[in-house]
């Protein structure tokens, strides 16, 4: 587990600071419920103004939004979206950062295998991901306890706070799949920040044409907290969904990298 | 026994050539070396038989395995120096050199300091504040740390000193008395010749020669170039063995193979301003005495 240890010494300042943001976002936004949730019929009134389009493109549901679990829901669309470029930079960087740096070289004529190589790099991904939805889960808990006005669902919250997990995952497993099978990339934030943007920009539009095929287009939709807070669970055919696209990346992945040409820069 | 055996190695890159057909053998305890011009498929021949690129046809195998199939496994008795060496940002030196050991299972240390005290490395610094020769020092002591018994090295002298030169040529002639293959790429023929007992000659991705030391020794090329003091016959070093004469003004240079005495002699018979001999490096013999043969 060398190559794990290692992965996860390099990428200990990205994890602190994206853990960091995320966290501070969430804490931020939290902050503000106390204040909306005094005012709750003036604050809805003023989002009655916004045109209908925009408000769901943004994920603001009128008739929850001043509850504490509504309003949490409307800011996790912000928290996905940051969760997300975080996994994909780290999908698209992780293996192949080592032909980027020249330092393939190295580490590909150490007697291990490319599928050791891609598994640990991918176990120490998922573990920094792990480590940043722990600390926001926390943060996130002891935050929603502070400023509640009334008790909520915690167990609504849990599988709410859950999805930036799993929304992780599938970018984490989408960034590994397209930097493995373009042959070179030269610089990760742009082709990450592309994708991520991409998919929110599906999102927006499928929320205000309200097709329902449209969601199974970007993984940003898959988990929709309006469900998840009316009926305690998930959508089961987005989850299978989530996790075949996370199979068939990760397969895809192995399988191309395997035989690929580590050439000398 | 040969450690490598290579058979008919080919590599295409999409349609543009990196080798064709190239097949030689390396001996145990051999020191081979693999020259050519820049661009003729050595480190395409050295990347097929680390596994880091795959070949389109023919094989090759390292100690009896096939070096594709059974790349993990071979690679814990193989060094391997690369001709330009990368390591990860912000790792001091010893750091990288214990990530390296750790691939191993051995107990490197003791080799760690051993090596790094003959290449005078410093183990506590920062390897981003590294010189390029000083880097390369740490990629030799990174190859050799695990006591591989097949190194391979890619143009390992360029950016070091004529000093670490010297030395680096001792350690690796050291690991090859306890035992250890070397296979040396290289396009500069004096170091191949200092060190090697055989040599492979690639050019445009094909072997064209093969042969012992002693017998390419003989062809000793010596690059020559004369600022005569006066005006001298355009014909008079017109001898054989003499290539690619060029005249400029009273500047003559000249490719020359043979018998030293020769030219010294013909010298005599004039006055010269300056004078210079040099090794011509190999891309120079290869274009115009390689050419001929094509």
């Amino acid at each position: 587990m060398n190559i794990y240890r290692q992965e996860l010494r390099a990428y200990r300042k990205f994890t602190i600071i994206w853990t960091v943001s995320l966290v501070g976002l969430v804490l931020l936004y939290l902050s503000m419920y106390s204040a909306i949730a005094k005012d709750a019929d003036s604050f809805i009134k003023l989002l009655e103004g916004y045109p209908k389009e925009v408000r769901e493109a943004f994920g603001m549901h009128l008739e929850s939004i001043a509850s504490l679990l509504g309003f949490y829901s409307f800011t996790f669309t912000m928290s996905t979206l940051f969760g997300a470029i975080q996994a994909m930079i780290l999908g698209t960087g992780i293996v192949s950062k080592e032909v980027r740096e020249r330092t393939a070289d190295f580490l590909m004529t150490k007697p291990v295998s490319r599928v050791r190589i891609v598994t640990e790099k991918l176990l120490a991904a998922i573990s920094t991901i792990v480590f940043t939805n722990v600390i926001f889960l926390i943060a996130a808990s002891i935050m929603a306890n502070v400023v509640k006005t009334r008790d909520f669902d915690g167990g609504v919250f849990l599988l709410m706070t859950l999805t930036l997990f799993f929304v992780q995952l599938m970018f984490l497993a989408i960034g590994l799949v397209i930097s493995v099978i373009l042959p070179r990339i030269k610089s990760v934030l742009p082709i990450s920040l592309a994708v991520v943007f991409g998919f929110f920009a599906i999102a927006a539009f499928g929320n205000t044409s309200g097709e329902e095929p449209m969601r199974y287009l970007t993984p940003l939709k898959y988990f929709d907290t309006a469900y998840i807070m009316k009926n305690g669970r998930y959508e089961t055919p987005f989850v299978v969904t989530g996790i075949v696209l996370v199979g068939v990346a990760v397969a895809v992945s192995y399988f191309v990298y395997r035989k690929k040409n580590i050439h000398a820069v | 026994m040969n450690v490598i055996e290579i058979k008919n190695l080919t590599k295409y890159y999409g349609k543009s050539r990196g080798i064709i057909d190239v097949s030689f053998d390396v001996k145990q305890g051999e020191i081979f070396g693999f020259i050519g011009p820049n661009g003729a498929g050595k480190s395409t021949t050295i990347r097929t038989l680390l596994a880091l690129i795959y070949p389109t046809g023919g094989s090759a195998t390292i100690f009896g395995k096939d070096c594709i199939k059974y790349a993990p496994e071979i690679m814990k008795d193989i060094g391997y120096l690369p001709s330009e060496v990368f390591y990860y940002d912000g790792m001091k030196v010893i750091d990288l050199l214990k990530y390296s050991a750790s691939f191993y299972k051995k107990d490197c240390s003791k080799r760690i300091k051993e090596l790094s005290e003959a290449m005078d490395l410093y183990l506590t610094k920062k390897i981003d504040d590294l010189s390029f020769g000083n880097k390369k020092k740490v990629g030799i002591v990174q190859g050799l740390l695990h006591e591989p018994k097949l190194i391979i090295l890619d143009e390992p002298t360029s950016g070091l000193d004529p000093l670490m030169q010297q030395k680096f040529f001792e350690l690796l002639e050291e690991e090859n008395k306890k035992g250890a293959t070397i296979l040396l790429s290289s396009h500069v023929l004096s170091e191949v010749q200092r060190l090697c007992n055989r040599v492979a000659i690639i050019k445009e991705g094909r072997i064209i020669k093969l042969e012992t030391m002693s017998a390419l020794k003989e062809e000793n090329f010596k690059r020559f170039k004369i600022d005569t003091a006066e005006d001298i016959p355009k014909n008079y070093f017109q001898l054989a063995g003499v290539n690619d004469l060029q005249i400029k003004g009273k500047t003559h240079s000249f490719l020359f193979k043979g018998n030293i005495n020769e030219i010294t002699q013909k010298l005599s018979g004039i006055k010269i301003a300056n004078l210079w001999v040099d090794e011509p490096d190999l891309e120079e013999i290869f274009m115009h005495y390689y050419s001929k043969e094509g």
